[in-house]
């Protein structure tokens, strides 16, 4: 067994659902796909372009989140937006994550007590 | 330079549904010339900068795959395909050997002169053969496969069967003689029924029973018995055990396979012509019963069948209930 790959596996395991809840988010407010890369690696959460750009577009497929093209600037971007129903989701599972990370904290500190 | 990007985004965009693609295409052409901006810092970008920008996007084949809505889907997926490979593989060694067998007692029976031609037919009959059993497994599963997820019945644990007692099991054994026996069944009959004769007399010739033609012509009805039996045995295979399921799969093919028999057998003449003319002289000297078979051998054929086909369904039904 490799440790670093199941290390890794591990990680991108735990990454994967939490990058959801962190881009329904961050669009909060309109947004488009390449400043939020910045902005996500600015908070040190590194996502690939080439993964947070298919997921906008499936999260878009389900209703959660809302594009639009703005041409007026001098190239042509497309800004997402959160919609309602995205709203809704990432409330629940806000709740549900803070709530889970913090036992899970807890419980990992007194395993290391 | 620019036409490197161009490449990228078509081999990327190029199997999307129509649709998304112009779009798709847009949204990667801004995402990369904003990448390069970022790495040139106001400079020009050069031809090396666009491909470590791609480079970083990774290959246009695995950004395809996380655009591509249906990559999870498949024609034959879990629980179907681990017994799919299974039966693929017994069909294949089924329908090769039978052949192989038919052929070389055809071999024997009828020297050709040219070996040649013996091998060449062979070759045909196995290309024929193997290609046809494919297509019937593989189309039966995914068949199955789609119907599974289709029907995706909620999940309750009152349904869950109780573990089968011994008697209960169906093995693995039975269900592969099972679609063994259709193979050979199938390939007898499609493939070489003048393998099915008798002796005239004492001058030692051989008379096929049945009308080669004949026979070939209705092909599909030997198709159709062969596919409902081997699909018997599949899904026999795949529960494992007598239950509803199995008894109601044997009442259906059983079914359809006794119409189709009665259908093969009385609505075709099947029979060679030399072979009922002769009948008389073939049999003399034996008793009476055989003479009569012989002259109604489609009914008869067609009562053995029906036989089998009873006793199975009964086998089933017994092995069903006896719990």
């Amino acid at each position: 067994m490799n440790i670093e790959e199941t290390v890794q596996g591990l990680q991108q395991e735990l990454r994967r659902g939490t990058l959801i809840l962190l881009v329904l988010g961050q669009l909060r407010q309109k947004t488009y796909g390449y400043s939020l890369v910045k902005k996500l690696n600015d908070s040190e959460i590194p996502m690939d372009p080439n993964t947070l750009y298919p997921l906008l577009r499936r999260l878009e497929g389900q209703g959660l989140l809302a594009s639009e093209w703005d041409t007026g600037e001098s190239k042509p971007r497309k800004y997402y937006k959160i919609t309602e129903q995205g709203m809704e989701v990432l409330e629940k599972t806000r709740i549900y994550w803070k709530n889970f990370s913090e036992k899970v904290d807890e419980l990992l500190e007194e395993a290391y007590e | 330079m620019n036409d490197l990007i161009e490449r990228y985004i078509y081999a990327v965009t190029r199997r999307l549904p129509k649709k998304q693609r112009e779009d798709v295409s847009q949204e990667l052409r801004g995402l990369i010339e904003d990448m390069l901006a970022e790495r040139c810092q106001g400079r020009i970008p050069q031809e090396k900068d666009i491909r470590v920008v791609l480079t970083e996007l990774g290959s246009p084949q695995e950004l395809y795959a996380k655009y591509d809505e249906n990559s999870e889907k498949c024609l034959i997926g879990p629980p179907y395909y681990a017994p799919y490979t299974f039966v693929m593989k017994i069909a294949l060694i089924g329908t090769a050997a039978g052949l192989t067998i038919a052929n070389l007692i055809l071999g024997v029976m009828e020297p050709q002169a040219n070996v040649f031609e013996t091998l060449l037919s062979w070759l045909s009959m196995m290309w024929n053969g193997l290609l046809s059993a494919f297509a019937i497994v593989t189309l039966l599963f995914a068949f199955f496969y789609r119907k599974e997820i289709k029907l995706g019945t909620p999940f309750n644990f009152d349904d869950l069967p109780p573990v089968p007692k011994k008697q209960e099991e169906i093995s693995k054994w039975e269900c592969i003689a099972g679609i063994v026996f259709n193979i050979f069944f199938a390939v007898l009959f499609l493939a070489v029924p003048q393998l099915i004769f008798v002796f005239l007399g004492e001058s030692g010739k051989r008379i096929p029973i049945f009308d080669v033609e004949a026979i070939r012509d209705t092909w599909y009805i030997i198709v159709i018995f062969a596919v409902c039996g081997i699909t018997r045995e599949i899904i026999a295979l795949m529960e494992g055990r007598y239950n509803k399921k199995v008894f109601l799969t044997d009442i259906v093919t059983d079914g359809i396979s006794a119409v189709l028999s009665i259908w093969w057998l009385t609505g075709f003449r099947l029979m060679n012509p030399e072979f009922t003319d002769s009948i008389a002289q073939i049999f003399q000297g034996d008793r009476e019963l055989v003479v009569q078979i012989f002259s109604h051998f489609q009914s008869f054929f067609l009562v053995c069948i029906l036989f089998a086909l009873t006793l199975d369904l009964v086998t089933s039904a017994v092995r069903t209930l006896k719990k």
